[in-house]
């Protein structure tokens, strides 16, 4: 298996390759804005633009450019931001601890939800447990986050004249209950907003497996229900629920970008969502290379975790 | 598995669609709908929906660019049943003149995205090989990315604006579609009726138009559910974000947006459109739920459009 897992990340320097040329073609080919203007904002002279592009190396072939962008990612240096001229790496870096709290947070919730009450609502299929499972699975996939995280910030403050602390990053390890009076909420509802395609998937898979001959076994030896079900029954349901869960990955990700922009939370969502609209393109670049490499790592872990979870599944 | 479930699917379309021909249409239906309370509501949802996209602006009880500074922040009442906004515009008015923008959004989907990638995944189903290959490898990348980055790259590249929102929610619709209606075609290319009508000397494209396409038209009804639910979601999204639809139109998303700002007081300026979206994408949803259970019983509960 670990040699599985290494000639996979062996493809990942590949992948990144080739998604970090066609973003950079894409951004570079059709600039709807001269990145000289981006930089030198609206007053800029004919001159000082000029300048700009000899620094920005904008006159130079295409090729070029792209290579001289890759030598310099090669050793850890993305650029600088149009904007502020700062380093893109840096202010990633800084970023970055904001938005990982959000999304690991939301994916606990996520993952909590989806399986405990797919796994429930199949255990008494039909029962009021049940009807409330797929009701809130149907729910949940039509109600938009971007509503919820809304009334996040108006109910309280309408009915209790509570605002959300938006804005502003305290580390959890320093101050954790102001951290999470913004975390905590934010991510229960991008957890729940992911979790419903998990509940669901969880519950069909369940339902089958609870049919199969080897559970009835299980239960007429006398093993109690728990152990029936947990062991037996969700080993075997693991498979589907895990790649499940990677989707689930995938949508609260997403979802974090929308999440950050409501609630101002500095994460690289936010970073990511600002820096589109004002064009910085080096900052773009390196953060779609970036949802790359976490998109391709995610799928491995859980292509990994098919082995893990059921031992049939060998890799060589 | 793929296959036992997609037997079943057909054992039992037959069952449920084919209600005694001698009935007349209306009474067909009505034991449809009977059988299926939730999926007529929902359908009549939709119905409404695509009837206010078309004659809303026209009947809506004000204009819903109109300013009156006199009714600034009402709250619901009689003449305004969903209250005004900070313009004083009245909300209900502008809801219904925002179908309209949701509407055309979803049929441009439909006929950019969806419709080419039902024809794809037909004919690479069909005629497989290297093509079928390809559309795949390249579905997979292109559904792995996550969709709201991948969104704002296209802006960053082209500005924002509703072409290229339009342009990665029809690509992520063309590729959904093709993947539905390869995995339908797979099945249906070996069944007797298609070997019956080789046999009979009709050429293959009469085969796909005539007789494969009839068969299938259910499960693209049910794609076409799902990719309107994506569709209102996604362009309320975006409009939400200020990357959709310009600020001064009336949309979902946009009167969401510019609620938010004073929602904290007057919270009806965000709950009336977040409700309005919520319900047709519910309606969507549920709609293409309840076609899929006609479809197949065994998948019950089981399915919903993802985002």
């Amino acid at each position: 298996m670990r040699r599985y897992a290494l000639r996979r990340l062996s493809f990942l320097p590949i992948i990144l390759l080739a998604v970090s040329l066609i973003t950079f073609m894409v951004l570079r080919v059709l600039p709807s804005q001269d990145p000289a203007d981006v930089v030198g904002g609206a007053n800029a002279t004919p001159e000082q633009k000029q300048a700009y592009r000899e620094q920005l190396g904008l006159n130079e072939p295409l090729y070029r450019q792209y290579t001289d962008w890759l030598g310099h990612a090669l050793t850890g240096d993305f650029g600088k931001t149009f904007n502020s001229q700062k380093s893109v790496r840096d202010e990633f870096v800084r970023r970055f601890p904001a938005s990982f709290e959000l999304v690991m947070m939301a994916m606990m919730f996520s993952a909590f939800f989806g399986i405990s009450f797919g796994i429930v609502s199949a255990m008494y299929r039909n029962s009021v447990v049940d009807y409330a499972v797929r009701i809130f699975a149907v729910f949940g996939a039509s109600i938009p986050e971007f509503f919820l995280l809304t009334l996040l910030i108006i109910v309280p403050s309408y009915f209790w004249s509570y605002s959300m602390p938006l804005g502003g990053y305290v580390p959890i390890y320093e101050d954790p209950a102001n951290n999470l009076r913004l975390f905590l909420p934010a991510a229960l509802i991008l957890g729940i907003g992911g979790s419903s395609g998990l509940m669901r998937l969880t519950r069909t898979t369940m339902l089958e497996v609870l049919r199969s001959d080897y559970v009835r076994t299980a239960k007429s030896k006398g093993l109690r229900q728990r152990t029936v079900v947990l062991t037996h029954a969700l080993r075997n349901a693991g498979t589907p629920i895990m790649t499940a869960l990677g989707t689930s990955f995938i949508l609260v990700f997403s979802g974090s970008v929308i999440a950050e922009q409501i609630l101002s939370i500095q994460g690289n969502g936010l970073f990511f969502f600002t820096s589109t609209l004002s064009r910085d393109l080096p900052v773009v670049q390196f953060l779609v290379v970036y949802t790359a490499a976490v998109v391709v790592i995610v799928n491995l872990l859980v292509d990994l975790s098919y082995a893990v979870v059921d031992p049939r599944v060998k890799y060589s | 598995m793929a296959t036992v479930a997609d037997h079943s699917i057909n054992v039992r379309a037959e069952v449920a669609w084919e209600l005694p021909e001698d009935r007349p249409f209306h009474r067909r239906a009505w034991r449809l709908a009977k059988e299926n309370p939730v999926g007529a509501v929902a359908l009549l949802v939709v119905v409404a929906f695509v009837v206010l996209g078309i004659i809303g602006p026209s009947i809506a009880p004000y204009d819903p660019g109109g300013l009156d500074r006199n009714a600034r922040y009402l709250g619901p009442s009689a003449e305004h049943p969903f209250g005004t906004n900070q313009l004083g515009r009245d909300v209900f008015s502008r809801i219904i003149a925002g179908t309209r923008i949701s509407l055309i959004f979803g049929i441009l989907i439909l006929f950019l995205g969806f419709i080419p990638g039902t024809t794809m995944g037909i004919l690479s189903g069909y005629f497989g090989r290297w093509v079928d290959y390809l559309i795949q490898r390249s579905s997979e990348a292109w559904t792995a990315f996550p969709q709201l980055p991948l969104l704002l790259t296209f802006v960053a590249a082209f500005g924002p604006g509703l072409k290229p929102v339009v342009a990665v929610i029809a690509i992520g619709a063309l590729f959904s579609g093709s993947r539905i209606m390869r995995v339908v075609a797979l099945v249906e290319r070996h069944k007797e009726y298609v070997t019956a009508a080789r046999s009979t000397g009709a050429t293959e494209a009469r085969i796909l138009l005539r007789h494969v396409l009839p068969n299938i038209m259910p499960f693209i009804l049910v794609g076409v559910s799902s990719v309107f639910a994506i569709a209102v979601l996604a362009e309320a999204a975006l409009s939400f974000l200020g990357l959709g639809v310009a600020p001064s139109e009336p949309g979902w998303g946009i009167d969401l947006r510019d609620g938010l700002e004073s929602g904290s007081r007057y919270p009806h300026l965000v709950i009336f459109p977040g409700m309005a979206i919520s319900l047709v994408v519910l309606a969507f949803n549920l709609l293409g739920d309840t076609l899929r259970d006609i479809l197949d019983p065994r998948l019950r509960g089981s399915t919903g459009a993802r985002r």
